[in-house]
């Protein structure tokens, strides 16, 4: 089944990229989201279960998979209406469309994958098919956000694989070279310990520009920013959602070998210091779509510090991940029309946004709760479980300083959010031509989603993420 | 054999470092193109034979002679014949001279660490990491567009010389990956290099700055 439908992924981007009707081009977008549903239900039918050598059903892919799919849909409505607002020529929809369906295709590989080297083909795919969504405005900006992402991205990957190689340098000691996860988990405890730990440096230097960490986080920022906002909204949920799969799963193998401190000092280490960093760039930035890009990179760190924790941080990082998705993708769509209404990304020139697009403000407002972690923001939660797991291994200098970075975040956030939504600006430009309030109602859903998470914490939901960390150690 | 290869391989990271005109850093490529077409065929020898073809055409085809060629297209227009180096040649020999001897101590110092044929192993790695490390050190010491798509191939080759030490550890399906990502990514930036002219006549990363905070 998996095949097929990585077939119908190759077939419907091909075709998407040929098609120059802008209609059957949309449709054979939404004809793949639909191929998604249908792996969907079938992944759901066998969850936990192996599919074949080199796939299988895992929980903690499942729960990202439905947020992809959430994601797709909402982009590809949202392409819909920007395409039709926008002067795009056809052939860049076409390019875009069959851009979408390539990285889509190559991300729901990132989440199923059961073997490490195909683990490292697929992102590397994801890299070629978002260097192709990033370029999308075909201007300057967008020319050299792609060319350092495809070039950053590209040193990253090759790095990652020489971790891969590093793995099978170690498996090659105890005996024959297997890279599924299950065969290298069950030995990995007999493997020498300096590759090992080659290979997670390696592995999280690499795929840390997928997830927006330090040490390449830049061009991730600079992607976000100078390309559409749907794809904003893609890399700021559900390829940093892959880039943790990719660093969860060479974490899980090696969880039972004795570098399981020394990763965790790593993580921990890496998210102070993404979170260090986020905190300085977001008190000095002026674009919108950048303050939400460093926005991304603070929920990533505090998700690396959570899991670099343990016990309930695993599960705080995999919740915060999955209604950070829910919230950053509809900040981003809400951008592009914010964006449509006043011509410019900086904030000086964005204001009264509540006033000029009501319902649009509304879900700026409630975004911007929710990535502060206001209550009733689910995203409080994840966070409380975060300084609770901090607590529980006695790291109290650690909580203090994640605590006041992340207070330097939320006034650098509010200071320019307030801003925007509530001030009157002499510099704001209105062109409300265009401007049409029932897309911000998609947007207020996920948010509204996030708040009932939060409020309500479903049952099917905390039960999901447990089962999809049990392997981890307690 | 192996021996040699892998000497005369290092020699060209030394060279490369010091490299004044564009075009030198294609031959380049094409010479470490043959080497590693030679060194693949006398180590994995032992391979299938569908598999043994497909790595030998990656060296020889692709290596060898599309990606020089290639890159020789996208800059024959190129305004500038020689590389604008920030750094003098000299030094940056120098640099990538104790890189070399570096990478060799590190890989005699995990040579306990390799498996049987731990000797044969160590050589790989010293010039592998050498290759990655000198990679990113002419990424970092150079301004021209076109020697960071070099850079990106010398930390490639690198990477191949490790799989190499690997052995035939790799699928099929993965070795496929790595020929489709070299491909695409050369092809990709290639076509994205040839769009940067449009925008820069001379191609400087000192012009990639529009995107700030």
């Amino acid at each position: 089944m998996i095949y097929i439908f990585f077939i119908i992924t190759v077939v419907l981007s091909v075709v998407a990229y040929f098609v120059r009707n802008r209609n059957i081009s949309h449709s054979l977008v939404f004809l793949f989201v639909i191929a998604m549903i249908a792996l969907g239900l079938y992944l759901t039918g066998v969850a936990g279960q192996t599919l074949n050598e080199y796939f299988f059903s895992d929980r903690l892919g499942l729960i990202f998979y439905i947020i992809l799919i959430i994601v797709s849909l909402f982009s590809a409505i949202h392409y819909v209406k920007f395409v039709s607002n926008r002067n795009v020529k056809t052939n860049d929809v076409a390019m875009h469309n069959a851009g979408t369906i390539f990285f889509t295709g190559a991300i729901v590989g990132v989440l199923f994958t059961s073997h490490f080297g195909i683990l490292w083909a697929f992102m590397e795919a994801t890299t070629l098919g978002a260097s192709i969504l990033i370029y999308h405005n075909r201007n300057q900006e967008a020319l050299e956000a792609t060319w350092k992402y495809l070039y950053v991205c590209s040193i990253g990957i090759a790095l990652a694989f020489a971790g891969v190689l590093f793995l099978g340098f170690a498996a090659q000691q105890v005996g024959h070279v297997n890279f599924s996860f299950a065969a290298i988990k069950a030995e990995a405890a007999g493997y020498n310990t300096i590759w090992l730990k080659a290979c997670f440096l390696l592995i999280l230097t690499g795929f840390s520009v997928k997830m927006g960490l330090v040490p390449l986080f830049n061009v991730d920022i600079d992607a976000k920013d100078a390309s559409p906002s749907q794809v904003g909204a893609g890399l700021s949920s559900v390829l940093m959602n892959a880039g943790f799969v990719a660093i969860y799963r060479f974490y899980e193998a090696f969880s039972s070998t004795s570098i399981l401190p020394w990763m965790n000092k790593l993580l921990l280490i890496t998210g102070l210091l993404s979170l260090f960093f986020a905190a300085v760039y977001l008190l000095r930035v002026k674009n919108v779509k950048r303050m939400f890009a460093y926005s991304s990179m603070e929920h990533a760190s505090l998700v690396i510090i959570a899991f670099s924790c343990g016990g309930i941080g695993y599960f705080a990082a995999v919740l915060h991940l999955v209604m950070h998705s829910l919230v950053k993708s509809s900040l981003f769509f809400q951008v592009s029309q914010m964006h449509r209404i006043f011509s410019s990304k900086l904030d000086d020139n964005i204001g009264s946004y509540l006033r000029v697009n009501p319902l649009g403000g509304i879900v700026m407002l409630l975004g911007f709760l929710s990535i502060i972690a206001m209550p009733p923001s689910g995203m409080l939660i994840s966070e409380l479980y975060l300084f609770q797991a901090l607590m529980a291994h006695n790291y109290w200098w650690i909580a203090i300083i994640v605590l006041l970075l992340v207070l330097i975040i939320i006034y650098g956030l509010a200071v320019k959010m307030l801003g925007i939504i509530f001030l009157k600006k002499s510099n704001a430009r209105i062109n409300m031509e265009g401007a049409t309030p029932y897309e911000s109602v998609l947007q207020l859903a996920l948010i509204v989603l996030v708040f009932y998470i939060g409020l309500f914490r479903p049952s099917i939901v905390v039960e999901s993420i447990q089962l999809a960390i049990q392997s981890l150690p307690a | 054999m192996v021996n040699f290869l892998i000497v005369v391989f290092i020699i060209t990271l030394i060279y490369l470092a010091k490299v004044e005109m564009i075009k030198t850093y294609f031959s380049l490529m094409a010479l470490q193109g043959i080497i590693l077409f030679g060194l693949a065929y006398f180590e994995l020898k032992e391979l299938d034979v569908l598999h043994l073809v497909f790595i030998l055409l990656e060296t020889l085809v692709f290596k060898t002679l599309f990606v020089p060629y290639f890159l020789q297209r996208i800059t024959k227009t190129h305004v500038h014949r020689h590389n604008n180096k920030p750094m003098k040649g000299y030094y940056s020999v120098l640099i990538t001279g104790f890189i070399i001897i570096g990478c060799f101590m590190i890989s005699y110092l995990i040579h306990d660490e390799l498996k049987a044929d731990a000797d044969k192993q160590v050589k790989y790695f010293t010039a592998a990491i050498s290759s990655i490390m000198v990679g990113l050190f002419i990424a970092i010491s150079n301004r021209e567009l076109v020697t960071h798509l070099i850079s990106y191939l010398v930390i490639e080759n690198g990477i191949f010389l490790l799989s190499i030490a690997l052995g035939s550890e790799m699928p099929m399906f993965v070795n496929s990956a790595i020929l489709l990502d070299i491909f695409t990514s050369v092809l990709i930036m290639g076509v994205f290099f040839n769009r940067m002219k449009d925008y820069f006549p001379n191609a400087d990363t000192q012009h990639l700055s529009q995107l700030k905070d």
